[in-house]
Order: structure tokens, then sequence, then C-alpha cells
């Protein structure tokens, strides 16, 4: 893996709110077809970990690099800021999100949804744009509710059409920010097919979780993150089989499992 | 018909009585006596009656109206080819005199009596005609005034309407304007915002009204009235649609724009495309309450020399002192009002579609 470039690059990212520092001088380094999964308590900084690699959370300090140059900030003063929208949105398109709460447009239909990234940003065609919706949505298997509003939707049916909008873009990395935490337990298992599917594919993902099975099934390496740190790192091997001999850790996978 | 004409205005012979006509009635009868008096010189046969009059007259003075009538019966029916002023002057005195009484048929038996001899004679003719309207049932007379006040309210309704949708159109772009740039980050463009909002919303509609028309002026600026309407109610409501809409934008959940962000749309494009359809449902029932308040408040363009409904129906009633003239005002009004929000329920209906399960 050394000898090739990684995709999405981050050092020593630092984002304080007020007096709290969410996330403390962390560094990674995500590699092109990596399957990254962040666990820990919540509370410990890996939501605002995910949100600074597109540019929802302004980072304090740091560095993030997307395909090895340094990118989303200029420094003024010695202070970060971030750069100019254009450019910010131009990064943004590359980076897929996926939210806990799935933040569907509602007053689009699930083909508008989907074909809002590629018609508006991309300014593709409508007739474009309704291509690539529709081939994502039969993607998630959804293809006989494009016609209806999110409000009718089931709760898995959401979060398999914000992973179509998100995809419909052509990402080179997705970011994943509990996709399966606000769902009804019932209905987890189609969205995990979903994203286990995509990950098939080849897709480079970062997945913060509190679901077991995308850090035992999906991923290449789990990181544990706590208090802002990245207290272990490892594969699903040995998180799972060995609690990698941390207390701390196997505790927070005693309560969990 | 039969317009207030101030007492001290009427001939002598008149004054103290009220009745429909009295100023026309008034200028027939001293055109009449001019005659009759330069007939009287020339006819010594006809002076006999000026005794008649003058003692009826006296009557009249002193208030026994009966009596005075009794006294002008003694003038007879001129015979034929007899001049017949003192006749005429005779009946139509008695005929005013029931009609001051309310005695309404005698008042018409009287003025038949000249008509009678002389079919042509105008002043009985006008007495009889308004008599009659006076004896017509009220929702005829009603109806009558409707008909004759529509033609000039239905025009200052159409000037109200014309207010109404102007405003319409130009508030909600000015709003949505104001709303955008108080929520800018931009310091002095939400400061700016804040200063149009307080200035429009803490002064009288009115106020601004006049400012602007006869204000303006004086630093150089001189407007049309529709002109000043439209800038006065477009700014005001501008500004109350500003503080509507920057609280609809608000209440959208941010995660719509995060989620906008997140696929690469810019701000503005977040705006136009998530945000903004968004607060579309959310804005009718206020918006709706705003413009039905709009409706009524065109009314205070009519003290800039606007002719709408408001003041042509204020000049109907002050030039006919008749409260029909109100009331249609009135009922046009409720019409706007009513047409407005049945509007505004159906698009707030339509807005909200895709919440439906």
């Amino acid at each position: 893996m050394s000898d090739v470039k990684p995709l999405i690059q981050l050092e020593n990212i630092t984002k304080r709110f007020k007096s709290l520092t969410a996330v403390n001088g962390v560094n990674l380094a995500v590699h092109p077809g990596e399957k990254l999964v962040i666990i820990g308590p919540s509370g410990s900084g890996k939501s605002t970990l995910l949100r600074s690699i597109n540019f929802l959370e302004e980072i304090d300090d740091g560095v993030i690099r997307f395909e090895g140059k340094e990118v989303g900030y200029v420094r003024r003063h010695g202070k970060l800021h971030l750069d100019r929208q254009q450019i910010v949105c131009r990064l943004r398109a590359e980076i897929g999100m996926v939210f806990q709460h799935f933040h569907l447009f509602p007053h689009m239909t699930v083909l508008g949804n989907v074909m809002e990234g590629p018609l508006t940003v991309q300014k593709k065609s409508a007739a474009e744009a309704r291509e690539i919706a529709l081939a994502m949505l039969a993607k998630v298997g959804l293809t006989d509710k494009r016609d209806v509003y999110p409000a009718t939707l089931s709760g898995g049916q959401k979060q398999r059409v914000a992973i179509a909008r998100a995809i419909a873009m052509r990402p080179k990395l997705m970011l994943f920010d509990e996709p399966t935490s606000a769902l009804d337990p019932e209905l987890v298992g189609e969205v995990f097919d979903t994203i286990h599917a995509l990950a098939d594919e080849g897709m480079t993902m970062i997945i913060v979780t509190h679901h077991m099975g995308f850090a035992r099934e999906l991923a290449d390496r789990v990181i544990f993150m706590e208090g802002g740190n990245f207290l272990a790192e490892g594969t699903p091997q040995e998180f799972f089989a060995e609690g990698m001999n941390n207390e701390r850790i196997q505790s927070f996978l005693n309560r969990i499992l | 018909m039969g317009g207030i004409v101030p007492v001290s205005r009427a001939p002598f012979f008149f004054r103290g009585y009220d009745f429909p006509m009295k100023k026309t009635l008034g200028r027939v009868a001293t055109a009449l006596l001019f005659l009759w008096i330069t007939a009287a010189t020339a006819l010594a046969a006809e002076a006999d009656y000026d005794a008649v009059f003058r003692e009826a007259n006296d009557l009249m003075g002193a208030g026994d109206l009966p009596a005075a009538v009794e006294v002008l019966k003694k003038v007879p029916a001129p015979k034929a080819g007899e001049e017949g002023d003192a006749f005429v002057r005779s009946r139509m005195q008695i005929a005013k005199l029931h009609f001051a009484a309310k005695e309404m048929d005698q008042a018409l038996t009287a003025a038949r009596e000249v008509l009678a001899i002389y079919p042509d004679n105008s002043e009985a003719r006008n007495f009889v005609a308004s008599v009659e309207r006076e004896r017509k049932p009220r929702y005829v007379i009603f109806f009558q005034d409707c008909l004759k006040f529509l033609p000039v309210l239905l025009k200052g309704a159409m000037m109200t309407l014309l207010l109404v949708v102007c405003t319409m159109l130009i508030s909600p772009l000015g709003g949505l304007l104001i709303a955008l740039g108080r929520i800018s980050t931009f310091r002095p463009l939400s400061a700016l915002c804040w200063f149009i909002i307080w200035l429009f919303r803490g002064t009288p509609l009115l106020l601004q009204l006049f400012f602007i028309y006869y204000g303006l002026p004086s630093l150089g600026i001189t407007l049309k009235p529709f002109t000043a309407a439209i800038i006065g109610l477009g700014l005001n409501y501008s500004a109350y649609l500003g503080e509507i809409i920057r609280g609809a934008i608000q209440s959208i959940d941010h995660g719509q724009t995060e989620a906008a962000k997140a696929l690469g749309m810019t701000y503005g494009q977040a705006m136009r495309r998530v945000v903004i359809p968004q607060t579309y449902k959310r804005l009718m029932p206020p918006i709706g309450n705003e413009f039905i308040a709009l409706i009524k408040d065109t009314a205070l363009v009519s003290t800039i020399a606007m002719v709408e409904l408001m003041r042509a129906a204020d000049q109907m009633f002050n030039t006919y002192f008749n409260v029909t003239a109100l009331i249609l005002a009135a009922v046009i009004y409720l019409i706007f009002t009513t047409f407005f929000t049945f509007l505004f329920e159906k698009i707030e209906h339509r807005a909200g579609i895709y919440e439906r399960r």
C-alpha cells in the first residue's frame, strides 16, 4: 500500500469548539479503495473529524491533502481560513457524504433528489442527469419509488436514496456519518447491504458507526477514537479477536456487542 | 338627488324648509316670481292675487301651514285665454307645504292640478318626479343608488386592485432581498437591511406615504401619485415580508443546507434549489395575512391624491350624502379579501403537496 499515493491525507487536524477540543491533532491517510471504519463512544470527535474532511467543519489547525495536494484552506496571519467557495465546492463534489438523518430534499421526488447533484452542481443536461439518477436508483433497488416524495419512504429507503444521491456525483471518496443510527433495527440490514455492495465495487470509504457489522465485515482497517485522539488502530481481526489488549476498547466493545 | 343646500343659500320662501331639489326648485320659483312680477305690472288683473300671496307668506312665517294652504287655494284655475302664473305659483307652494308636512298625496294632488292645465310645466314635473322617487320602496332606491355609484366605485376598485397586485409582485422580491441581506455574514449589508426593516416597520405607513409624496419634492424629487404610492407600499411591505421570509429561511433544518453543500452546491445554489423552495408552504399563512392587510392599507394612498376605491367612495358620500356609497365600497373590499384568502389557501395547499404521505 505504501507505494500508492493516499487519496486523502490528514495531518495534525485540530478542531476546537470554544473550550472543547473535539479533534486533537489527528493524522490519517486513506488509500484508494480502502474501507476505514471509525468507532468510539459518542462525543469522541469521530463525526467532527469526518465532517472536517469535506469542510463542513472548519478546522483550526492542520493540513488536508486530497490526491497529494494541500487543499481547502489558506493561511493568513497564522490562522486557517476556508478557501474560496468555488474551490471548496469543487472539492466537496468529489467527496460524497451520507448523514445519520438522511437530509433528503423533501420538496423533490426521489428521482429529483438523485438528479440534483449532476443537474445543479455538474451542470449536466436534464436527460443526462435523469439517466445517471435512474442507474443509481437501480443500484440501491428503489427504481419503483422514483416518482414519490421522500415523506412516503421508510427510514431504510430514505437512507438508500441518500446513498444514491451521493454516488450520482461519482465521488472518489464516500463519507458515512452513522448511516444506520437513526434506523429501526429491522431496517439496518438493507442499508448495510447497499453500502456493502458499494464497497465491493471498490469505492473508497470512511464510515463512522456504532454498528459493529461494518467494522467486522467491511473494514480493511478500524480506528478507535476517544477524546479527540486515535486510541488504537488495527485490522478488524485484531480488534474483535484480541480487543487490542486495551482495557478501554474492550469495555467499549463489551458494552456495544 | 335632493342634496342638502345650505338654508342660507335658498330663496327666502324656502327658508326653514327642506325637501329634494330645493336648489333647482328654488331657482325655478325665483324665475317664475320674476316673470310674475313682470306680468303683474303689465296686467292689472293679476295684481289681485298679490294680497293672497302676502297673506299666505305671513301665515307661513307664523308657522301656520294649513291656514297658508287654505289661503293659497283661493287662487282659482285660469279660464281659457287667462294668465295662469298666479295659479301655478299658488299650487306649487301648496304642494311644497304639503311636502314639508310629509303629506305626499296632497302634495302630488296640488302639483298635478298644475300639470292638468300645463302638462309641460317643468317645475311641477320635477316636483312630481322627486316626490314619487321618495315614495318608492327603499330597496328600489338602494338599487338605483348602487347603479349610480357603481361605475365610479368600480373605477376606483380597479386602481386599488392595480396597487395591490403591483405591491404583491414587488414586496416578496424586496422581502427576499432584505431577508438574504439580514442573514448575510457580510456585516454592512446585514446592518443596512436591519436598518431598512427598523425604519419601515417603526413608522406609520401614512407618514411614509406623506414623506415620499409631499416631502421628497423639497429634496428635488417629485413623483407622480401612483409612483409614490407603489414606492411607499412596496418598501413598507418588503420590510414586513423581509422579516417573515428571514424567519422561514432560518426555520428550515440546517441539515438541508449541509446536504446541499455536501453535494458541492454553492451558498446561492443551496438557497435557490433547496432552502427557499421549502419555505413556500410556511410563508403562505403569514404572507397571506400581510396581503389581506395590504388590500385595506391601499386606502391610505387616497391621502396622496390617488383616486382608488376608498377615495371614490368618499367622494360619492360627500357629494350625495348617501351611505350606499360606503356600503358598496365595503362590499367590494370584502370581495377582494375573500378572493385573495381563497387564492392563498390554494397556493399553500399546492406548496405543501410533498409533505403528504
